[in-house]
């Protein structure tokens, strides 16, 4: 929580709360989402249904949030090519598509038809948003895109979606140890940590090569 | 191929694409669903009436 605030604090101080609104936006959204599920926890349990719907209801529109996060980056890569406003109609194509997609896999089971589609929803826009970032990253070493923040920042997300991966695959390869089940908390605080090292050591001007980064023949 | 339609193939593609690859990973996994934000613990989701 503590890596958020310091996210948003950096960014104000730094003047570019507004140059990078939707990640700022998706920081603060986390922080009060952590606020109301750590309420409802300490009211009604982990157990409870209260908490059940609170978590899923708010990791859909995190990962919503997530998602609008990833789109603007993306215009931010694209914004010299011109390409802006197409960039916008894949988003609202790819969260209408998820939309409908989810709501067809759910319209079967009427019963928690609302937390069935939250969560599906969810899941779904996940995996939207891990291909997109993968395929931002490509465009970046493609583009040879040059802006040490833009880079960092899409890197971030890259490695944050992967690492959230690998820790679905732990879960899944080994459920009986305990501790694998504090991993995905624990990679929570990655993204505000590593964008808030990205704005503070970096400025706007700061450039770099990625594709320095990638083997080319001679 | 005009942009916009470029724009829609492309959105397509990406949605085929997460949809295969959350396919793929869900039908091999046994339990947990992947949580992709904040650091509140995981509540178990209860079983499907059957």
């Amino acid at each position: 929580m503590s890596a958020g605030v310091c996210f948003v604090s950096i960014s104000f101080i730094r003047g570019s709360f507004l140059k990078y609104f939707f990640l700022n936006l998706y920081v603060i959204l986390s922080l009060l989402a952590d606020l109301l599920r750590q309420y409802v926890l300490n009211f009604h349990g982990l157990e409870s249904k209260q908490y059940l719907y609170t978590y899923y209801y708010t990791d859909c529109l995190l990962t919503v949030a997530l998602f609008v996060a990833v789109i603007s980056l993306a215009s931010h890569v694209f914004a010299e090519l011109h390409l802006a406003r197409y960039v916008r109609l894949v988003a609202v194509l790819l969260l209408l598509g998820t939309a409908g997609f989810s709501y067809a896999v759910v319209a079967q089971s009427t019963e928690r038809l609302a937390t069935g589609f939250a969560l599906e929803l969810s899941q779904n826009l996940y995996f939207v948003g891990l291909v997109l970032t993968y395929l931002l990253w490509g465009a970046v070493l493609k583009l040879h895109e040059t802006r040490t923040r833009l880079v960092q920042m899409v890197l971030s997300l890259g490695l944050y979606f992967s690492a959230y991966a690998g820790s679905y695959a732990l879960v899944n390869l080994a459920p009986k140890y305990e501790v694998v089940q504090y991993l995905a908390p624990v990679l929570g605080c990655f993204l505000p940590i590593s964008w808030s090292l990205t704005i503070w050591r970096h400025n706007e001007g700061a450039r770099l090569t990625p594709a320095r980064l990638v083997a080319v023949p001679r | 191929m005009s942009r916009k339609l470029g724009a829609v193939v492309l959105a397509l593609g990406i949605l085929v694409g997460a949809m295969g690859l959350k396919t793929l990973v869900t039908t091999h996994s046994k339990s947990a669903v992947v949580m992709a934000n904040g650091v509140s613990p995981v509540p178990k989701l209860p079983l499907p009436p059957k």
